[in-house]
């Protein structure tokens, strides 16, 4: 191949006063021009406003630039824009490279005594940045065809909201749910706070909407059996009913939900005298409540040692089904005993409200020194009076916590969906990616997530539809090519090693007329590095990130 | 948040990334300290990439020490990315350690320059050789799940392994470069790389079994070795 010549342009930006306020950036600027294979280095003001991004078009096109290097602010939130302007001047966009002089120094190293060793810093960084930016390789974004079909796991309210928003955006849509019924556990409920909905009817209102979807396709009975592929081409086996059937499909919606805690050997606990909300519930349904001294205990198995967090609906839940038995017999006398109150949100406030004014008792204790359940009474240490207080009972109910499930466990090892150790599902970023999960083209929603009420479960039912709709619509998938390479095909060994680290598994091992060779699922790869710093024959190298680069950024900084 | 003008960053998706080779490459090229940031474990970005990077900075460092150079030079320190004050306080800490251990090659380390820099070249070829990589890449899957023999290591027992490699990479990697010099004897060698001749012995077979070396000629009954090129 001819090598053509290297003319870097450096395009170093003062950021307003951001970072010409500590850095004498048109210095830094004369300094770039002295570097190798610089052939162009200005300074602008904002490299990222309009005026700025057309001076890089128009030096790219007027200095013939093959690399651009721009010291400024973070990779994270402007590299995207930088490259995508390098790509529209005509310059593949992955000969960009960008060097960090706001976050990494002008912002850190304000202090009179560092101005000098700050300029060096600087100085060094764009040194390396531009010895990298000669190295770089052009890449190719990646596209992938996308299945135009949705898996829906668990057919409680979450998957059921799930499945029928994306049924009604017109995409075929694959609804499984483990038990005979759909439902989940509003099956079981009886009314629903805060808007006092029967939960009976909100339930089998979703499950007809969907049962009438033409776009869905709804098995009950129904175990994952195996999964294979990726975003876009996932490969699924299934059991229903005593039948396998296998389907491909694009995108993946997790909604298996949680469960119940059982709180055997806490407070009594028998399930007669002393029960949990969800028993409560039951004898709801069945019209079997006629207890007239109850008392609630909140957090029970919850924010304690083995389960550190709160399971955020159970107060909702507790003052709930408190207001139920006070208007159902207004002389019956219901305490709260509970370590905080989390009631969020304007309703939830306004039924605490409600509940006070029937004469719901709340009494604050200590987890250290909790309420004693005894025959006919609880005990408990008044909080604010500091003195023992005596509350006869006929009935206790234990609010327990969500917990995540073992069926849970199995979904996310399937699908390589990371669970966190509350075996509750994990999302890629809290901030930035709430709705999916680690491996692309997976999202969750409901209670399987994190302790969730309806209309929570409901809400981030309808935005992972959003997210997963995006491949669905789009047909494909475009992805960065920063991904691993087999740069030396010769090399490879088809020995596996790569293949057993990877923790997208992206690798396999595959026969091919030269011998055993790994395969690439690019698609699948996230670029982590851990493959080519592995292979004992170098035969990988991460695009954009390769030892020769990081070799000659460590270089150039000494070579200073 | 403000901090030592110390450092330079350089960037990287994952500390999975982090190849031995190019590690001891920095020293190599004199760096005088080498931080490794990543995520906490178990809340690694890219599931287990930090746990990878640390089995190999953990051989590097010990692969280096053996070379003679400080191991705390090269360190791996854990954050999530919205603990900036940590962030300060590893590039404080690590900037003082190196601070305190002076210019690589000085008191600090047990070998000084430019001797060092030779014996790190030694350790770069060894890190960036099969024997190390591929114990170091099978110790997780050792340690999970076993051997094809179903025998689960602890990483004690691996680490006892990758010790006793990293003593035999050095002294073959440090004869394959004294051949490469000039043929020597067993003897020579031995005296020129502080090796036991027992030992040296054994490792000149083994190599010359392998094909690494070859008898140049026999001088005073004693045969000299010489390097035989490698192909690809
Ligand atoms: C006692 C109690 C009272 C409550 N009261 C209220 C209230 O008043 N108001 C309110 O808003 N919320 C209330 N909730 C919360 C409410 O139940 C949840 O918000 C809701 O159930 C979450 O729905 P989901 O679809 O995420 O999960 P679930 O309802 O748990 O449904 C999950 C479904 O997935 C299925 N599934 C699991 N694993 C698999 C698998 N591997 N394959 C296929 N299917 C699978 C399950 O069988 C189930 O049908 C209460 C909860 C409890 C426990
Ligand atoms: S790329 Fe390297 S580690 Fe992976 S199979 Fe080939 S030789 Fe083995
Ligand atoms: S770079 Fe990471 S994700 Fe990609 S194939 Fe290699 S190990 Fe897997």
């Amino acid at each position: 191949m001819e090598k053509e010549e290297l003319r870097i342009g450096v395009f170093v930006c003062k950021c307003g006063s951001n970072i010409a306020g500590s850095l004498d950036v048109e210095g830094l600027a004369e300094y770039a021009s002295t570097l190798p294979n610089v052939v162009y280095a200005p300074w602008n003001l904002y490299t990222c406003a309009d005026a700025g991004l057309e001076e890089i078009k128009k030096g790219i096109k007027e200095h013939n630039l093959n690399r651009v290097v721009v010291a400024s602010c973070s990779p994270r939130t402007h590299e995207p824009l930088f490259r995508s302007v390098c790509g529209e001047a005509g310059m593949n966009p992955y000969f960009f490279e960008m060097v960090n002089i706001r976050d990494q120094c002008s912002w850190v190293h304000q202090d009179k005594a560092q101005a000098e060793s700050s300029m060096d810093k600087a100085r060094d960084l764009i040194r390396m940045g531009a010895a990298k930016a000669a190295l770089l390789e052009p890449q190719e974004i990646i596209t992938s065809e996308v299945e135009v079909r949705a898996l829906v796991i668990g057919g409680g309210i979450a998957g059921l909201t799930a499945a029928i928003s994306l049924g009604n955006r017109g995409f075929p849509v694959i609804l499984l749910e483990k038990e005979k019924e759909l439902g989940g556990m509003l099956r079981s409920l009886y009314r629903l706070a805060p808007m006092d909905l029967d939960a009976s009817e909100v339930i089998n209102a979703k499950i007809k909407e969907a049962e009438d979807n033409p776009n869905i396709e709804i098995y009950t009975g129904a175990t994952i059996e195996k999964v294979e592929g990726f975003i876009g081409k996932f490969d699924i086996t299934f059991s229903a009913n005593g039948t396998s059937k296998y389907v491909r499909l694009g995108v993946v919606i997790i909604a298996t939900g949680a469960g119940n805690l059982v709180p055997e050997g806490m407070y009594q606990y028998d399930g007669d005298k002393v029960i949990t909300q969800w028993e409560l519930e039951e004898r709801f349904k069945a019209g079997k409540v006629d207890a007239n001294n109850v008392v609630i205990i909140q957090c029970v198995g919850a924010r304690s040692p083995e389960r550190r967090y709160c399971s955020r609906i159970c107060c909702a839940i507790g003052i709930k089904n408190a207001i139920l038995i006070k208007e159902r017999n207004p002389e019956a006398k219901v305490h709260i005993l509970y370590r905080d109150l989390m009631m969020y949100g304007v309703e939830n406030e306004d039924q605490l409200r409600k509940a006070k004014e029937l004469g719901v008792r709340f009494v604050k204790y200590d987890p250290e020194r909790p309420p004693v359940v005894e025959e006919n009474k609880v005990t408990v240490f008044h909080h604010l009076m500091g003195k023992e207080l005596e509350i006869p009972q006929e009935m206790v109910v234990l609010s327990t916590p969500l917990v995540g499930t073992e069926d849970g466990v199995k979904i996310g090892n399937l699908f390589r969906a990371g669970l966190d150790q509350n075996k509750f599902f994990l999302e890629a970023h809290v901030k930035l990616r709430p709705l999916d999960c680690g491996t692309d083209g997976i999202f969750i929603c409901g209670s399987a997530h994190y302790p969730k009420d309806v209309r929570e479960s409901i809400m981030q039912a309808l935005g992972a539809v959003s997210r997963a709709s995006i491949p669905l619509s789009q047909g494909e998938v475009k992805i960065e090519p920063i991904v691993t390479t087999l740069v030396n095909k010769d090399a490879c060994r088809g020995c596996g090693l790569c293949v057993a680290l990877c923790p997208y598994n992206a690798l396999e091992i595959r026969d091919t007329d030269e011998g055993r060779k790994v395969n690439i699922i690019t698609v699948a790869c996230k670029g982590c590095g851990v493959c080519a710093a592995t292979c004992y024959r170098h035969a990988l190298s991460i695009n954009s990130f390769t030892d020769y680069q990081m070799e000659a950024q460590i270089h150039s900084f000494m070579a200073a | 948040m403000q901090y030592t003008t110390d450092i330079r960053v350089i960037r990287i998706m994952c500390t999975g990334r982090m190849d031995p080779a190019v590690m001891a490459d920095a020293f190599v090229h004199g760096l005088d300290g080498l931080l490794v940031l990543g995520c906490l474990f178990g809340e690694c970005h890219y599931v287990s990439g930090n746990f990878n990077a640390r089995h190999k900075i953990n051989m590097t460092k010990e692969m280096l020490a053996y070379a003679g150079m400080n191991p705390g030079r090269l360190s791996f320190r854990n954050l999530s990315s919205a603990e900036s004050e940590l962030f300060v306080k590893h590039v404080t800490d690590f900037s003082a350690e190196i601070r305190e251990l002076g210019p690589l090659g000085g008191e600090a380390d047990r070998v000084p320059l430019p001797k060092l820099r030779e014996k790190l070249e030694i350790a770069r070829t060894a890190l960036a050789g099969p024997k190390l990589r591929w114990v170091v890449g099978k110790k997780p899957v050792f340690i999970d799940t076993g051997n094809k023999y179903q025998e689960v290591f602890t990483e004690h027992e691996i680490n006892r392994t990758l010790g006793g490699i990293v003593v035999d990479e050095m002294a073959t990697h440090s004869i394959l470069a004294a051949l490469q010099n000039k043929p020597a004897s067993v003897k020579e060698l031995a005296k020129e790389l502080e090796i036991p001749a027992p030992e040296t012995l054994k490792y000149v077979l083994g190599l010359k079994r392998r094909g690494f070396l070859e008898m140049e000629s026999v001088k005073d009954h004693t045969p000299l070795y010489k390097y035989v090129e490698q192909e690809g």
